[in-house]
């Protein structure tokens, strides 16, 4: 699969918050055959890549997140295919070389996943991928050319 | 994430099973271009895979992930020896503790998995 679980990015303050949006689809390939429910590490996934486009759009490209280590993540209801997942991610602690975060993922206003606690490494962005290529999704994803 | 070989299972307490990341994994494209490393939450979810060989029942949802901890990156080339180990065994809830390593090396280590049982008609 492409690793890319964020495919609109709706809101978004530097060091604050982010809200974005996930589809899910029967055409992506990450559905056990023996029953379509979203692995719950990749709800997960969501708030982080949530996060790190909050870091990387915050730090204008430089810094990306890397997972460290996850307090908590509960689960209260299964992702199914079709499901639009609104995802929310706040941070609530951040140095020059790590940040806390928290998040939620809904679907149709239903909480789905409280995640808390998640800290991540603040790598160098570009050790790991072409800014450039970073910059151009970044303009897709928030809908404008600024990015 | 799926199970390549069972070492070990004994139902209702533990399981060991490993999992191949050859370089093939299309996930390597974009994760990352430039450093391929295996995404953290696919452990978490190997690690869930592993402990339904654990639980003498079917597990339903997966209710929550406490102490989640990732020490060193999982690389192309790596094989992942994932041991889990049931912590309780309840009437309508399973949970279990899990270690991921590579060469004797713990890569990541989560402290409660917990899942409800699929009721039994």
């Amino acid at each position: 699969m492409r690793f890319h679980l964020i495919d609109r990015i709706e809101e978004w303050e530097p060091e604050k918050f982010i809200v974005a949006h996930k589809l899910t689809s029967r055409a992506e390939d990450y559905w056990p055959a023996e029953k379509p429910v979203m692995p719950p590490g990749l709800v997960l996934e969501t708030v982080c890549q949530a996060a790190t486009w909050l870091l990387m759009l915050g730090s204008d490209f430089r810094k990306r997140a890397a997972l460290l280590s996850v307090d908590a993540a509960v689960y209260t209801a299964d992702v199914v295919p079709g499901d639009v997942l609104d995802v929310e991610a706040s941070i609530t602690s951040i140095t020059g070389e790590a940040a806390v975060i928290d998040g939620t993922v809904l679907v149709g206003g239903a909480t789905v996943l409280t995640a808390s606690g998640i800290m991540c490494a603040l790598l160098d962005a570009g050790t790991l991928e072409d800014p450039e290529e970073t910059r151009r999704m970044a303009r897709e994803l928030c809908g404008t050319e600024e990015g | 994430m799926i199970i390549d070989r069972i070492v070990d299972v004994e139902s209702g307490e533990y399981a060991v099973a490993l999992v191949n990341v050859p370089n093939t994994l299309a996930v390597f494209d974009t994760h990352f271009p430039r450093f391929p490393v295996l995404p953290g939450v696919l452990l978490l979810d190997g690690m869930g895979a592993v402990a339904r060989l654990v639980a003498r029942q079917p597990l339903r949802r997966q209710q929550s992930i406490h102490g989640a901890r990732f020490r060193h990156y999982v690389r192309p080339g790596d094989q992942i020896r994932i041991t889990v180990h049931a912590t309780e065994v309840a009437a309508d809830a399973f949970a279990c503790r899990a270690v991921a390593e590579v060469t004797g090396r713990k890569v990541a280590t989560v402290r409660r998995l917990r899942f409800e049982l699929e009721e039994l008609r």
